[in-house]
């Protein structure tokens, strides 16, 4: 049989549920982190696995600077791929593009977000085309074009389809293209996307959702 | 040489001329040739190649109601302009 026990005094019990206590809490915080710390991990792979949007690409801005991608980390970015002979959809994606940004400019909380537009038709959006196309839209959206290699290497980089149609009488041709508006987080790396059918309220959450949870992601 | 691709203001007039005939071909029960006049502005409106797509786009549309109003779902587009 067990012998009596004598009882700890009170504050000895008391020190002794704050020890294992914060112990048991130590350990589970230290547990969660490490959760976490592996979730980044995975999905930092599988972005990379992606490989969306990798390489560089040397480009020209619409005022007729040279921009590289590296000229972009470090900002949101908002990307779209059209061309400027485009009939409907490229104008009425890019007034969604400009509506969700306008709607995140109201939040002054948010860091600023940058409104891209590249061309898939070099062959005739030169700088001065690009320059007048954009200027329709958001005020800081920013046009990009440049040789035909480069423009369809950016493309290719972002699994962007591309295919210049029959030309008629006129030379004019239409192009058609994947019809999608990216998100670029500071780090250069895609974050999401959205078809025809989101609408700027739609992307203006999403995007602002990213921000507020954005995490660097570890190398 | 190059054409300049047409300014916002003259794809708000080439859209609005489209509407214009199509509202008259939905009117029309589809006759083309009760709408002539409207289909001649909707071509002077509108760079020939996009008049060639808006056609084919309404085409596709009346498809997509054809098939949705028998009760087929059509797979999803990808939306390629």
């Amino acid at each position: 049989g067990g012998g009596g026990r004598s009882p700890l005094p009170l504050w000895q019990r008391l020190a002794a549920v704050a020890v294992l206590g914060g112990a048991a809490a130590g350990a589970w915080l230290h547990l969660r982190a490490r959760r976490e710390q592996e979730r980044r991990r995975r999905r930092a792979r599988e972005l990379r696995a992606l490989a969306l949007g990798q390489g560089d690409f040397e480009l020209v801005d619409h005022t007729g600077r040279p921009r590289r991608k590296a000229d972009f980390l470090g900002q949101w970015v908002l990307l779209y791929f059209g061309f400027t002979h485009c009939p409907d959809v490229c104008p009425d994606e890019l007034e969604k593009l400009s509506r969700a940004v306008e709607l995140l400019e109201a939040d002054a909380a948010l860091p600023p977000l940058q409104p891209l537009f590249v061309t898939v038709d070099p062959e005739r959006d030169d700088v001065a085309a690009v320059a007048r196309y954009v200027r329709d839209f958001h005020p800081r959206l920013l046009g990009l074009t440049g040789s035909p290699e480069q423009v369809r290497a950016a493309g290719g980089a972002y699994r962007v389809y591309a295919r210049a149609g029959p030309k008629d009488q006129d030379g004019d041709y239409i192009v058609d293209h994947t019809v999608v508006i990216y998100l670029l987080g500071p780090d250069g790396l895609f974050l999401d996307y959205y078809g025809r059918a989101k609408t700027p309220a739609q992307i203006a959450d999403s995007v602002r959702r990213h921000m507020q949870t954005y995490e660097p992601l570890p190398d | 040489g190059k054409m300049s691709a047409p300014s916002m203001q003259e794809r708000k007039a080439c859209w609005g001329a489209r509407d214009d005939f199509w509202r008259c071909l939905e009117a029309q029960g589809e006759d083309a040739a009760r709408c002539q006049e409207l289909r001649l502005a909707f071509e002077a409106r509108c760079p020939q190649q996009w008049v060639k797509y808006f056609d084919k786009r309404r085409d596709f549309l009346k498809y997509k109601k054809k098939l949705e109003s028998e009760g087929f779902h059509p797979p999803e587009t990808t939306g390629k302009a």
